[in-house]
């Protein structure tokens, strides 16, 4: 207790010095936690946004080879599909049925490229639920068969009402040329980062200007209960799928992306009828993930650097700080103070350094964190994908937050260690004799 | 046989007599010889054996490529409960003499008892350890430690070691002494709102809080008025008388070398006078 006190009262003694050097490790621990925290959230909003816009965490495709070498993607039949998925008890929580078509969209003289892709809105339910609507609605796309949705964006762009007729130049399945006609029925805000290249349509009519029969489609997407149970889940699906149709092999090379390898592989690879290919968000998210990895090392980095130099910075104030109180020093010892009551009375004011510095940096960060994610981006910002519907998050564990206080409290332990113990060592006579 | 008064003689004589009678007897003789000479040894050790005692010491200090001969050899005797003053020009090595003596520092050459201990032996702990049970230091820039109070000050040293005194105990012996040394006003006050000769107050407060058997003061009134260092050594005087506890202070100021018992006197770093006033009590005497 009195070291404690007589530790804590030395604090006070060069306020600006103590709060100097508590204010380089409280920035070292805010710029590390805010690194942390978005680190932290990064993975699980780019996945989100990922999913959103790919809607599911597992997808399933067919797989063609047209005469012209091009591969096609289509599910002609999904029966096996879905027994699959029933006998795997995969832990699906909305299951998506979805075709894409590219073509020009052209208005009054006004044309632009959009993807559409062609959805069955009775079970697009989480879709629904993410997307948000300006104008119109969904149980109108249910009605209007050749509806469409537009960005807002592009609605602009193309200077289109609700009710206007647009027409649409694409191809077929198979690559003739087509023409159809959408009716702009619904306008949504744009909540994905790609928001402004894809319009949303009906599958019946998609499929028509594809030429696929109604019951065909070209991803089957699996939204899980749990994002964490993406790789178990697809693994078992993938198995059962295997003693049923034929798959394309699951690459699971870490070294590169399984969905380019697999890719890559139906390019090279000649075959006859439909084959299967099963894809996941964690596939998707690899590439993502080394993103997050060179972040969490540049995070490590900048952190010894900073951690270096304020560990400089502490053994430095406590040459300074021995200095001053050689003579105190002496005094105390010859008064009968044991040396390592000496070393520990600096150490527990190196800590408390170290704990007013950590504290107040925590501090600092969550205020931070609290009024950035106050703050609406948009969702217009090239870090949409970064963040969740356009507001930025932080994730932090605690675990995190108590490691980054062991290691800052731990260096500047060290860091002060050496001068304490010099200070320890000290021989009472030559203390009392210093001038300071 | 002669009546022998003289214990030695006795034994001179008996020893002479029994060695012509046998080896055996010899042997005899000498077993109680030595047992009466261990108790005289530890009667005189426990009343008269100087509390203090310097055995041809010697301190050299290395000075760059030379060396400086602070001390040269000095031995004398320090009594329990004595007020001893140490006086010479300076640089003629009383802080040297002192440090040695308050165990802050080593001799070159010779030995320091402290109780009959020779400190030479003893490692750091003990050492700290003899500090804090058996000395107090006052110093001449009073030394306190800033960040504590007048309170704290004084009861710094008795929080070093274990104590058998309890709260209470503590809180009144510490405030008996601040009120001993005339602070009990400025209790709570730091060492920078105090001036000097109160600072020095505290020091000697301080000094005696462990109730130690010596006192140590290097020049305590250095740094103090005239007015204020009689004050001061009138202080310390009477808690010698009071508590009984030895004083050795060093100083070159000529009229406070008058109020002690046992003057030393040095001049480079060799004792040219070592005197007891004649005034004084006898040395080991117990009044
Ligand atoms: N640490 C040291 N290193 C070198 N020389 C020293 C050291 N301490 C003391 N001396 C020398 O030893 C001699 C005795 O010094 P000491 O401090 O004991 O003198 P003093 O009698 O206390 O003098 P003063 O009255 O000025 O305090 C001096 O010549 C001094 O220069
Ligand atoms: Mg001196």
């Amino acid at each position: 207790m009195r070291d404690v006190k007589i530790a804590l009262r030395n604090l006070t003694r060069q306020k600006k010095r103590t709060i100097l050097l508590a204010a380089a490790i409280a920035f070292g621990i805010y710029i590390i936690t805010m690194i942390n925290g978005f680190t932290g959230s990064f993975i699980e909003n780019v996945s989100e946004n990922f999913s959103n816009m790919l809607a599911g965490h597992i997808f399933v495709e067919g797989v063609e080879k047209s005469e012209t070498g091009r591969t096609l993607n289509i599910v002609r039949n999904d029966e096996e599909l879905m027994l699959a998925i029933e006998e795997t008890n995969t832990p699906w929580k909305y299951i998506t049925k979805r075709s894409d078509l590219g073509g020009t969209l052209i208005f009054a003289g006004e044309s632009m490229r959009q993807s559409i892709t062609g959805a069955n809105w009775e079970i697009e339910e989480y879709f629904k639920q993410r997307i948000i609507l300006k104008e119109g609605t969904f149980e109108q796309m249910q009605e209007e068969k050749q509806g469409i949705i537009l960005s807002e964006k592009v609605a602009e762009k193309l200077n289109v009402e609700i009710g206007d007729r647009l027409l649409v130049k694409c191809r077929t399945y198979t690559g003739q040329q087509n023409v159809g006609e959408f009716v702009l029925t619904a306008v949504l805000i744009d909540a994905s980062m790609f928001g402004g290249t894809t319009a949303y349509a009906n599958i019946s009519y998609v499929n028509e200007l594809l030429n696929l029969q109604p019951e065909e489609y070209m991803t089957l997407g699996i939204y899980l209960e749990d994002m964490d149970l993406i790789d178990q889940a697809a693994a078992a699906l993938y198995a059962n799928l295997q003693t049923k149709v034929s798959m394309f092999e699951r690459q699971s090379d870490d070294d590169e992306n399984p969905i380019i390898a697999m890719l890559e592989q139906q390019d090279e690879e000649e075959w006859e009828g439909l084959r299967f290919q099963l894809m996941t968000l964690n596939d998707i998210m690899k590439e993502v993930q080394q993103i997050v990895n060179v972040l969490n090392t540049a995070a490590l980095i900048i952190l010894l650097v900073l951690f270096g130099i304020i560990m400089v910075g502490v053994t430095n104030t406590f040459r300074m700080v021995l200095m001053e109180r050689t003579k105190e020093i002496g005094t105390m010892r010859a008064v009968g103070m044991q040396r390592g009551i000496v070393r520990k009375l600096f150490l527990y004011e190196a800590f408390f350094i170290s704990v007013i510095g950590v504290v107040s940096g925590l501090i600092l960060a969550g205020l931070t964190m609290f009024i950035l994610m106050q703050i609406y981006w948009g969702v217009e910002t090239p870090a949409f994908m970064l963040m969740k519907n356009g507001y930025m998050t932080f994730i932090l564990s605690p675990l995190q937050v108590l490691a980054n206080f062991a290691i800052v409290s731990g260096l500047t332990l060290v860091a002060a260690f050496f001068p304490s113990n010099k200070a320890a060592k000290l021989q009472p006579a030559d203390a009392l004799r210093s001038t300071n | 046989m002669n009546c022998v008064i003289n214990s030695g003689s006795l034994y001179e004589t008996s020893s002479y007599f029994y060695i012509r009678k046998s080896e055996v007897r010899v042997k005899y003789y000498g077993l109680i010889e030595s047992v009466v000479l261990s108790f005289l040894n530890n009667y005189f050790k426990e009343s008269v054996l100087a509390i203090v005692e310097l055995i041809d010491v010697k301190k050299v200090y290395p000075l760059g490529k030379t060396e400086v001969h602070a001390v040269k050899g000095v031995s004398f005797e320090i009594c329990k409960g004595d007020f001893i003053s140490i006086a010479g020009p300076s640089g003629s090595g009383k802080s040297t003499i002192l440090n040695m003596i308050g165990c802050i520092d080593v001799p070159t050459e010779g030995s320091v008892l402290i109780n009959g201990t020779e400190t030479g032996g003893l490692s750091d702990k003990n050492i700290t350890e003899l500090r804090h049970e058996v000395l107090g230091f006052i110093f001449q820039s009073f030394n306190l430690i800033p960040v504590l109070n007048v309170y704290e000050n004084v009861e710094f040293p008795l929080l070093l070691g274990k104590s058998d005194m309890s709260k209470k105990e503590k809180t009144d012996w510490i405030d008996m002494l601040i009120e001993e040394v005339g602070l009990s006003e400025w209790r709570n006050h730091k060492p920078n709102e105090l001036s000097g000769g109160q600072r020095q107050r505290v020091a000697i407060a301080r000094a005696l809080a462990t109730k130690p058997e010596i006192v140590l003061a290097d020049e305590p009134t250095a740094n103090l008025d005239s007015v204020t260092s009689e004050a001061i050594i009138t202080l310390m005087k009477k808690i010698n008388r009071d508590l009984g506890t030895t004083f050795i202070f060093s100083t070159h100021d000529p009229s406070i070398v008058e109020v002690a018992d046992h003057i030393i006197k040095l001049r480079d770093g060799l004792i040219t006078e070592n005197y007891r006033h004649e005034d004084s009590r006898a040395c080991g005497s117990d009044d």
